[in-house]
């Protein structure tokens, strides 16, 4: 089992692990040929909320090597923590880590590689840079893994989800957390609901307050039916007024903006009484580098 | 009748909610409120343990648009001795209040929200200080009139200067008795809308502390900053603060004045005030000098002393305050009148009234 590549795009990847840390403590990422998937996906996860995400490997390493005996492909179970710190002295301009801890150097080179010290596997994070003075200076860090075994991996599935009533592009996730921030000292279920017409509201209903915010002329990206040939030709054209709408756990749901850190175009599809799924593209969607995508199951309510 | 019953009992609103939410926010220290809706206004009140009482008293001017309907008597026919015309017709209602200021705040522009950074009580005080060395000469309550288009001109200015920040819109409608409050807030024309249902409920009798102003046997008025300074330098694990004050003797007019001035030093001080906590006494002595002690009246030595907690309450709105009045009456009922900076709205160019925040607190018992 081999692994060595360097990180060209460290600030990236420190963002998407940023962004899956509030979720889980541990996370898991998957190694291919040409992705890398991080994973979040544990029941003790509150709400239920999981991400699975798929990131180009050239938006983010270069001189990538793998070489495994399961079709080419490594997982490994880490903690998010301990990658953050390893990252954060790798990059100059992720967050204000160099500012703070005083040291002032230009990272030249980030390789990180498979290791095994004292028998344990490590990620090791070789960080070269130069000191303001010239002078060159090498960082390691070693990250413990869990090499998960071929035969756990196969048992790691995106949840199914039936196809969304709507999909919608969200207008800017900062400022969706400022009014999810504010709605959360008042209820802890929201209510996310989309129409054709470009309708988008985020809702919530309580006792005291009832409160409705509501965006119009959202983007709605007409989607590609799979199996088009399947759905019936004199298929009604779905009502531009209908509001399609779920119930999700407003912790939840701020657990995702916390990936407004790397987000630039997010679609958020709702699956009735079933589950919120939302997709954050990492760079343009036309080209973009990576997706990271969080389901976020439904509350059903029963009144 | 249907007539009336269509109308709103109250309909506001107003282009920028900064003013408005910094007034409501003054007295946001329990979560229910009563608000009472007049010709004139409105009048919040918050009340803590049977014993402070707090009053935001906002003109109808702070708004850009304020239209009140009174609620017309239902039972008109039934009831002959209904309240007599010379009676001022009011309608009142309680709302959670800290749901009120949370939407307001909802796109993050109403400033100096719980959660939000400090830089933006500097930019209200800014103006409101100015505007303080501006009318030496001012007295408290009531009076500002002349000083109001001064200070309104410089406001305008300063206030929004910055007028790239965004600001958030609202408009406001109560259509009557068991209708939830209806706010709608609005940041620009591109941006989100969000609608707002608050529950209201009916508005139980509040505490009665009435002030009476034959009695009062002290009376201050000062710029808010002297006292806000006063106060936040008091470590918060106090429990009682008390206030003395002493007459202010005569000096002898023959006398030279640095001698009339080491006999006030000496003198026991007019105004004090003093904070017992677990971990000692702290004193503040306020001398009695017109730059300090803008209005000083004191028949006899008076000394009360009231839950440092209580007074802690105030701090919120003493922050944004321009000049503060401090009475006491015979029986030890504290009165903290603030008054706040002139709001600029679009209906009263240049022309506002002062609005103001009213604290009661009772006295502590003190055993002898």
């Amino acid at each position: 089992m081999r692994f060595r590549a360097g990180i060209e795009n460290v600030t990236t990847l420190f963002r998407i692990i940023q962004s899956v840390e509030k979720l889980q403590k541990k996370c898991i990422i998957k190694f291919t040929e040409d992705n890398m998937h991080v994973i979040c996906n544990s029941d003790a996860n509150e709400g239920g909320i999981q991400v699975w995400s798929q990131i180009k490997i050239d938006s983010i390493f270069n001189s990538y090597r793998i070489q495994s005996n399961s079709n080419n492909e490594i997982t490994v179970n880490l903690s998010c923590d301990a990658l953050m710190g390893a990252l954060k002295s790798a990059s100059t301009s992720a967050g204000t880590s160099n500012s703070t801890s005083g040291s002032t150097y230009e990272t030249d080179e980030v390789i990180v590689k498979l290791a095994k010290k004292n028998d344990q596997a490590v990620l090791n994070f070789e960080i070269t840079g130069t000191t303001r003075a010239g002078r060159k200076v090498k960082i390691e860090h070693d990250v413990k893994i869990e090499v998960m075994k071929p035969a756990d991996v196969a048992k790691l599935n995106e949840p199914m989800c039936p196809e969304p009533d709507i999909h919608v592009l969200l207008p800017s996730l900062q400022k969706i957390r400022t009014i999810v921030e504010r709605l959360r000292s008042m209820s802890d279920i929201l209510a996310v609901r989309a129409s054709h017409n470009g309708c988008l509201q985020l809702s919530i209903n309580t006792e005291s307050v009832k409160v409705d915010t509501e965006w119009k002329n959202c983007t709605i990206p007409q989607m590609m039916r799979e199996g088009a040939s399947q759905d019936s030709a004199d298929d009604d054209p779905p009502d531009p007024e209908h509001l399609f709408s779920v119930l999700v756990s407003v912790r939840s749901f701020l657990k995702f903006l916390s990936s407004h850190v790397v987000s630039t175009t997010t679609i958020a599809c709702v699956c009735q009484n079933h589950c919120l799924i939302l997709y954050v593209y990492i760079g343009d969607v036309a080209d973009a580098g990576g997706v990271l995508t969080f389901y976020i199951p439904a509350i059903i309510d029963d009144e | 009748m249907s007539q009336a019953e269509i109308l709103p009992v109250l309909k506001a609103s107003v282009h920028d909610v900064r003013y408005f939410s910094a007034l409501l926010r003054g007295v946001n220290f329990a979560n229910r409120a009563t608000v009472t809706v007049t010709e004139k206004g409105l009048l919040v009140v918050v009340e803590e343990s049977r014993t402070l009482l707090g009053t935001a008293y906002i003109f109808s001017d702070v708004f850009d648009e304020f239209i009140y309907n009174p609620e017309t008597p239902e039972n008109k026919g039934s009831q002959p001795e209904q309240p007599t015309d010379e009676e001022e017709l009011v309608s009142a209602f309680e709302i959670p209040l800290n749901n009120l200021l949370e939407l307001l705040n909802i796109f993050g522009t109403a400033g100096g929200s719980v959660s939000a950074k400090h830089g933006r009580f500097k930019a209200w005080q800014k103006p409101g200080d100015e505007l303080d060395d501006d009318d030496s000469d001012g007295g408290g309550e009531g009076e500002g009139d002349q000083q109001e288009g001064r200070a309104n001109k410089k406001k305008s200015g300063q206030f929004f200067g910055s007028g790239s920040e965004r600001k958030t819109g609202m408009r406001l409608t109560y259509i009557g008795p068991g209708y939830p409050l209806t706010v709608i807030v609005a940041e620009d024309a591109t941006g989100p809308t969000t609608t707002c249902e608050i529950a209201t409920f009916d508005a139980e009798s509040h505490l009665e502390l009435p002030f009476d102003s034959e009695q009062m046997v002290l009376k201050i008025i000062l710029k808010s900053s002297w006292l806000r300074d006063a106060l936040s330098e008091l470590d918060p694990s106090c429990d009682k603060l008390t206030f003395i004050g002493n007459p202010a003797s005569e000096p002898d007019a023959g006398l030279h004045p640095v001698k009339q001035r080491r006999i006030r030093m000496q003198d026991a001080p007019n105004f004090r005030i003093e904070a017992t906590g677990t971990f000692g006494n702290t004193e503040m002595d306020y001398p009695n000098d017109r730059d300090v002690l803008e209005s000083f009246e004191c028949e006899t030595p008076v000394k009360f002393s009231y839950r440092f907690s209580h007074i802690a309450r105030t701090i919120r709105a003493l922050q944004t305050s321009v000049k503060t009045s401090l009475r006491i009456d015979n029986e030890g009922l504290l009165s903290l009148q603030f008054l706040m900076p002139t709001p600029v709205s679009r209906m009263h160019q240049g022309k506002g009234t002062s609005n103001f925040i009213e604290f009661r607190c009772l006295a502590l018992e003190e055993d002898a």
